[in-house]
């Protein structure tokens, strides 16, 4: 049990250290690369508000999606909302729940019990149109099969866990507790429960993690920095010009 | 600026194996939040109605399937009944009162506040137990 858990220990350091150090280096380089031109997609919001509210609309109902195609926005977004449930459901290993602060962590977690099933319909209808809709198949790689596959594999195994073959998640916890804290809390290290779907589960999990800096799962920083929907339509009214052309304009000869 | 990342690494596993040995768990290897323990045994060689990895994770089901015996199909065994839990888990607190389920030291919401799991046996049920608290065990 004992290199089970230090085996899985070092596999979270790992993978976390991968999905925080590289995910930010990709986050830095968005934020760098230039945006030259002002193309903001039309119709397009006339102030900075606007765009935020643009961007959450995005953001949390996938608009212009939903716009493009309602059956497509209707697996994606059940899926992005579900897997967001989900994720907030596994807050509870994470967090000391003495804090009343976190009074709506309990609350929340029948509704991350049965988003595991939307989350699971909502994967299975992406893969579906991937595999049936010849155009999309046509521009599929294997990555993209992979991440649906690995979420789908982690919703699954995930699920089986709440609904047929409990694992010890007090021992998990303990675990996770000892983990994220380097074994420096007042319980130290405690080992990972002995149940293989948890390990497979854990090991999906990380993979996903790993994958994630070099893959089109970036989308999810990627959102937000998109020019088209992140300008304001002011193109008459404030002349765009990006820094590194704003020091040619300076030094111009008239 | 690679090699220093690579010789933490190396520092974190070191770490990590030099300080696995320094674990609290019980006589089974696992972990507990603080609670009041169980003054009973189920029997001489056993703390329970059924091994104790196995309580930790199944015990919601056999209540439940006590549940469905009793209310569904009329069969009122008491093999696996939530009174019978609570009989032997549930203990005293310092002035010799059982102590019920809102507590944090009660058997079972120290556990399950931990995991952030609501209970809704006690909504209805008795948490408190119906025999007098036995100090020192039965066994």
């Amino acid at each position: 049990m004992s290199f089970l858990t230090g085996f899985f220990a070092v596999f979270f350091y790992v993978a976390t250290f991968i999905f925080i150090a590289f995910t930010g280096y990709k986050i830095v380089q968005y934020v760098r690369t230039p945006a030259p031109l002002k193309i903001p997609a039309m119709p397009a919001p006339l102030t900075q508000g606007g765009v935020v509210v643009r961007l959450i609309k995005e953001v949390v109902l996938f608009y212009s999606l939903f716009r493009s195609n309602k059956w497509i926005w209707l697996f994606g977004w059940v899926f992005h909302f579900s897997l967001f449930l989900v994720l907030l459901r596994h807050f509870r290993y994470f967090l000391d729940l003495s804090n009343p602060i976190w009074f709506w962590v309990p609350l929340i977690q029948p509704f991350g019990k049965y988003a595991s099933f939307t989350m699971i319909i909502g994967l299975t209808g992406l893969l579906i149109r991937r595999i049936y809709v010849e155009r999309h198949k046509y521009i599929s790689s294997p990555s993209d099969y992979l991440h649906l596959i690995l979420l789908l594999f982690i919703a699954f195994s995930g699920c089986m866990m709440t609904f047929v073959v409990h694992t010890d998640i007090v021992q998990l916890k303990a675990f996770i507790q000892g983990a994220i804290t380097f074994g420096l809390t007042s319980t130290g290290w405690q080992p990972i429960p002995a149940s293989p779907i948890l390990f497979l589960h854990l090991t999906a999990v990380f993979l996903l993690m790993i994958v994630f800096p070099f893959s089109k799962l970036l989308h999810a920083p990627g959102v937000f920095f998109s020019p088209t929907r992140n300008q304001v339509d002011n193109a008459r009214e404030k002349r765009h010009i990006a820094p590194w052309a704003a020091k040619l304009d300076a030094t111009r000869q008239p | 600026m690679k090699t220093k990342l690579f010789q933490w690494r190396w520092l974190l596993t070191v770490g990590l194996f030099i300080s696995a040995p320094t674990l609290q768990a019980d006589e089974n290897g696992l972990y507990s939040p603080p609670h009041a323990e169980p003054e009973k045994q189920v029997s001489a060689s056993q703390a329970c109605v059924k091994p104790v990895p196995e309580m930790r994770r199944e015990h919601m089901n056999l209540i439940l399937h006590q549940r469905n015996q009793t209310m569904h199909h009329g069969v009122r065994t008491t093999d696996n009944s939530l009174q019978g839990c609570v009989n032997c888990h549930v203990t005293q607190d310092d002035a010799g009162e059982p102590i019920d389920f809102t507590n944090e030291k009660h058997f079972c919401n120290s556990c399950h506040q931990y995991a952030a799991v609501t209970i809704d046996c006690f909504q209805c049920h008795n948490s408190k137990p119906t025999e007098p608290v036995v100090k020192g065990g039965n066994q």
